[in-house]
């Protein structure tokens, strides 16, 4: 490798880092998050073996046989030669005798009531309750609710009492506590049917907020390229605005625009026309607002990037075109469009791609509604994986709803690639050949 | 002899300092909290202090730092600091936060049974109503402990209700009329239609019902007898004919033009104005709203402008009922059992009625304890006194299940659906029900 390799890959090495940190690993992530069942309750970095008391039922089903479920089953702690000897080993004979004495070959649910066993000494009292809870451990006999963690562990406790060796490993595999790898998420996401609803809003929504990004966009590019420089140049800030505005405080004024008491009601009440929320009305209002919300931030880069390509069209063209006796509308159609389409193409696919995963102005303006109508796929994973009041986030049905995102991301680079022929693209200009 | 008093001055000064002297930071993060819940972080505050003088007449030197923190970018934002810090070993020593949490997050590992380290038949543990321990308990261990209660009554507009011609002694009996299923949704479906139409509120204002999802929303299910859990298997429980008439009332309310077709979204500002005002004549909310109302809405007269009743039963297969929705302090798996052990203590110390009752007040909540309605400062609350008398004996809670927020979810967007008018309420039943049997499976009972 010679001296010029490795500068070049030097001058790299800060994008390659940023392509794996920032790209390449959260696909592979996505991609192992999908097919696991992580959720809140399993953590994300590992989990530990327990059988609680609500797993009991669950086990038969596990393929645990009955008899082991009835061996795990039971009192949990127990006053018997065993335990009491235990006892009398750390908390002395006279303790464990008087214990004996009260409640021996007696059987309680749970600690709480060990402990009031506890507190019937009245000889020589344990008075600490750190103690006396150390004591009540001490004559536990179930497995029930305890943390091991480690499957050796586990395993050990479970030959201890008693459990066959057939049913051990899918008592094990069933106390874990962790994720685990599994296909069930695609096929869930093949069973409900909110699936495909959310996979049709997607299309309708990245197909009309395209169409309205790159037609506004254009009209905007097209309208102020034949104004005074100046006046053009306003013109372009002012639709800069909704793209630098904070996403927040943008929608908010959307808000304010469209509720029953917002603005357009009240600059319609005076015609007769009944105050509605404009933007939650119904289905249709709300694709409205949503498009338009997303449109005008679409756009404005559009105006940008289609503005400065028609600056880079030679301005003789259009005197010539003037000279022929071509209108305004003609040069457009005839001159400007025809050198357009690189830029159009561009727009309209880098458009795609973002719409696809876009989902901050749906949240902030409808968040999914009226009734799941404006729920897209990129919402839903966000939901499933990121939001839920009652606690239990389920992150790999929500990355099993990304993947599907992210494959039909590169799918449709690879096309718009191919479409593009950015071969073409990025040759040499003919000119300087 | 120099040498001497040297030795002896060091002597004297090591007798002098306690022979244990141990600093320990406890964090708290208290999620859903504004202002008027600081009591939630200073309560634990007032108990390191107890417990420091405690340890120093023991003759141990313990300094404790508590460090709280109160502003989250909301509920998810809360929880997700938690479950992300707890998997990156620095979770906060002690969280408040929303009973459901315990199942997922006691099968993660990162909470530990409060059990484990205080005397749960000791004062003021004793204290606790037991239906609000049980709360925080979850397959047979105690988690967590109750840190405040509340209840989410249904609400009338005394104006309205006298036009209609309701005397005021007809609105003193509502609160045992609604007890005894005498008058039950459909009636007041028919009162708001009526005020509706005679004007006394505008078109969609009749009935205003909460603006998101929450627990409010359980309870009209449990209105059309719709059961969540199961008592004895522990499974989750879909009631197909109660989840239908309940959609089914929903959708009846909006077209008799009581209810807005549109008004889930509605802005919670403008929520709490409106309803504080008098703009709507039946809606639902929580005890805590009283101190929305009374403070920052501006309403002088509570008790002569506004009326509260459990939530109605809906036919003759259900009941008037509340349901309450405790926050509660959770001590989270730590590398070090002593900083486990501390913070447990705290929040038993947090517990003491009086330290309770501030908060209780403060934050328009209910108290947690029996003791603490014999404080002056809550039997003189008025509205603390007759919410704990009218609501909280008739309170259940939402289950602790792991896959409780899968099923509220599923429940509200599917009412969301029949709402606003996407699906017929059978066709959003159907929908809801196919969901829920592929997501939960074997744990979902149907009816």
């Amino acid at each position: 490798m010679n001296r010029q390799t490795l500068l070049g890959l030097g001058f790299l090495s800060p994008a390659l880092l940023a392509v794996v940190m920032f790209f390449l690993l959260p696909v592979v992530l996505t991609v192992v998050f999908a097919f696991t069942n992580m959720s809140t309750s399993t953590g994300i970095l590992g989990g530990e073996y327990q059988i609680s008391e609500s797993d009991l039922r669950r086990l038969p089903a596990a393929g645990v046989r009955e008899e082991a479920v009835e061996m795990l089953a039971g009192a949990d702690y127990a006053v018997r030669a065993d335990t009491l000897a235990l006892f009398a080993a750390e908390f002395g004979d006279k303790r464990a005798q008087e214990l004996e004495a009260l409640h021996g070959g007696a059987s309680f649910d749970d600690r709480r009531a060990m402990e009031r066993a506890l507190k019937d000494l009245r000889r020589d009292p344990i008075r600490s309750v750190r103690e006396r809870k150390a004591a009540a451990e001490l004559f536990r006999i179930s497995i029930l609710g305890q943390r091991f963690p480690t499957e050796a562990a586990f395993v050990e406790a479970i030959t201890a009492l008693g459990i066959p060796e057939a049913d051990q490993a899918a008592l094990t595999e069933a106390a874990y506590t962790g994720w685990t790898f599994t296909t069930q998420n695609f096929e869930l996401l093949w069973e409900l049917p909110a699936t495909w609803r959310y996979a049709l809003n997607s299309a309708l929504y990245v197909v009309l907020t395209l169409a309205f990004n790159v037609g506004f966009g254009l009209f905007l590019a097209l309208s102020t390229f034949y104004l005074p420089t100046r006046t053009a140049q306003t013109f372009r800030a002012i639709w800069f605005l909704p793209r630098i505005l904070p996403p927040v405080l943008y929608v908010l004024m959307w808000q304010w625009l469209t509720w029953d008491q917002g603005f357009i009601s009240a600059i319609l009440r005076p015609f007769g026309i009944e105050p509605i929320n404009w933007m939650r009305h119904t289905a249709t209002h709300a694709w409205t607002f949503i498009v338009l919300i997303n449109g005008c931030v679409g756009a404005s880069l559009g105006m940008i990037l289609f503005s400065s390509s028609l600056r880079a069209i030679p301005e003789t063209q259009l005197f010539a075109a003037q000279v022929d006796g071509a209108n305004r509308w003609q040069q457009v159609r005839f001159v400007l469009l025809p050198q357009m389409r690189w830029p159009i193409l561009f727009i309209t696919s880098y458009q795609t791609l973002s719409l696809l995963t876009s989902f901050e102005y749906i949240l902030l303006a409808t968040d999914g509604g009226p009734g799941r109508q404006t729920e897209v796929w990129a919402l839903a994973a966000y939901h499933t994986a990121l939001s839920n009041y009652g606690g239990n986030l389920e992150y790999g049905l929500g990355a099993a709803y990304a993947l599907a995102l992210v494959i039909i991301g590169i799918l449709l680079s690879a096309l718009y690639l191919r479409f593009f022929n950015f071969r073409d693209l990025v040759a040499k200009p003919r000119i300087e050949q | 002899m120099k040498q001497m008093t040297c030795a002896l001055a060091l002597v004297s000064a090591m007798a002098a300092t306690p022979a244990l002297a141990e600093d320990i930071t406890i964090t708290v993060w208290a999620g859903g909290s504004n202002d008027s819940d600081h009591y939630r972080i200073d309560n634990i505050k007032i108990a390191a202090n107890l417990l420091s003088r405690e340890a120093a007449i023991r003759g141990e030197e313990l300094n404790i730092t508590v460090e709280g923190k109160r502003d989250f970018d909301g509920w998810d934002g809360f929880k997700q600091a938690v479950t992300l810090g707890a998997e990156a070993g620095n979770a906060p020593n002690i969280v408040v936060t929303s009973h459901l949490d315990i199942a997922p997050w006691a099968s993660a590992g990162y909470i530990v049974p409060v059990e484990d380290y205080v005397d749960l038949d000791a004062w003021p543990l004793n204290n606790v109503y037991s239906n609000l321990m049980e709360i925080a308990a979850f397959d047979g261990m105690q988690w967590g402990v109750p840190q405040d209660a509340e209840s989410r009554p249904f609400f009338f507009w005394k104006e309205a209700m006298k036009k209609l011609g309701y005397t005021d002694d007809d609105m003193d009996a509502m609160a045992a009329r609604v007890e005894a299923g005498e008058y039950t949704l459909r009636d007041m479906l028919a009162d708001a239609k009526k005020a509706v139409d005679m004007g006394l509120v505008e078109e969609g204002y009749g009935f205003y019902p909460r603006v998101s999802n929450g627990p409010d929303y359980a309870q009209f299910y449990q209105s059309f007898g719709g059961e969540l859990m199961d008592p004895e298997t522990g499974k989750l429980v879909f009631d197909r004919t109660a989840m239908t008439e309940m959609y089914q009332f929903f959708v009846d309310a909006v077209e008799a033009g009581v209810t807005r077709k549109n008004h889930i979204g509605t802005e919670w500002d403008q929520w709490y104005s409106e309803v504080a005002s008098g703009k709507a004549a039946f809606w639902h909310g929580g005890t805590w709203h009283y101190g929305r109302y009374t403070g920052k809405e501006g309403n002088d007269d509570f008790f002569g402008t506004i009326g509260f009743t459990l939530i109605p039963a809906g036919n003759e297969a259900g009941r008037a009922n509340t349901i309450t929705h405790p926050l509660v302090y959770l001590v989270t798996d730590q590398e070090d059992d002593r900083a486990e052990e501390i913070a447990a203590q705290l929040v038993a110390i947090a517990s003491e009625p009086r330290l309770n009752t501030l908060h209780a007040i403060e934050s328009s909540h209910l108290a947690i304890g029996k003791a603490e309605a014999a404080l002056d400062l809550y039997a003189g609350d008025r509205w603390a006194s007759e919410a704990t008398e009218v609501l909280l004996p008739h309170a259940n809670a939402q289950p602790n299940h792991p896959s409780y927020g899968a099923f509220s979810e599923a429940m509200f967007k599917g009412l969301e659906a029949a709402w606003t008018g996407v699906q017929t309420p059978e066709e959003a039943v159907a929908e809801v029900e196919a969901q829920l049997t592929a997501t939960l499976g074997d744990e979902l009972i149907i009816r």
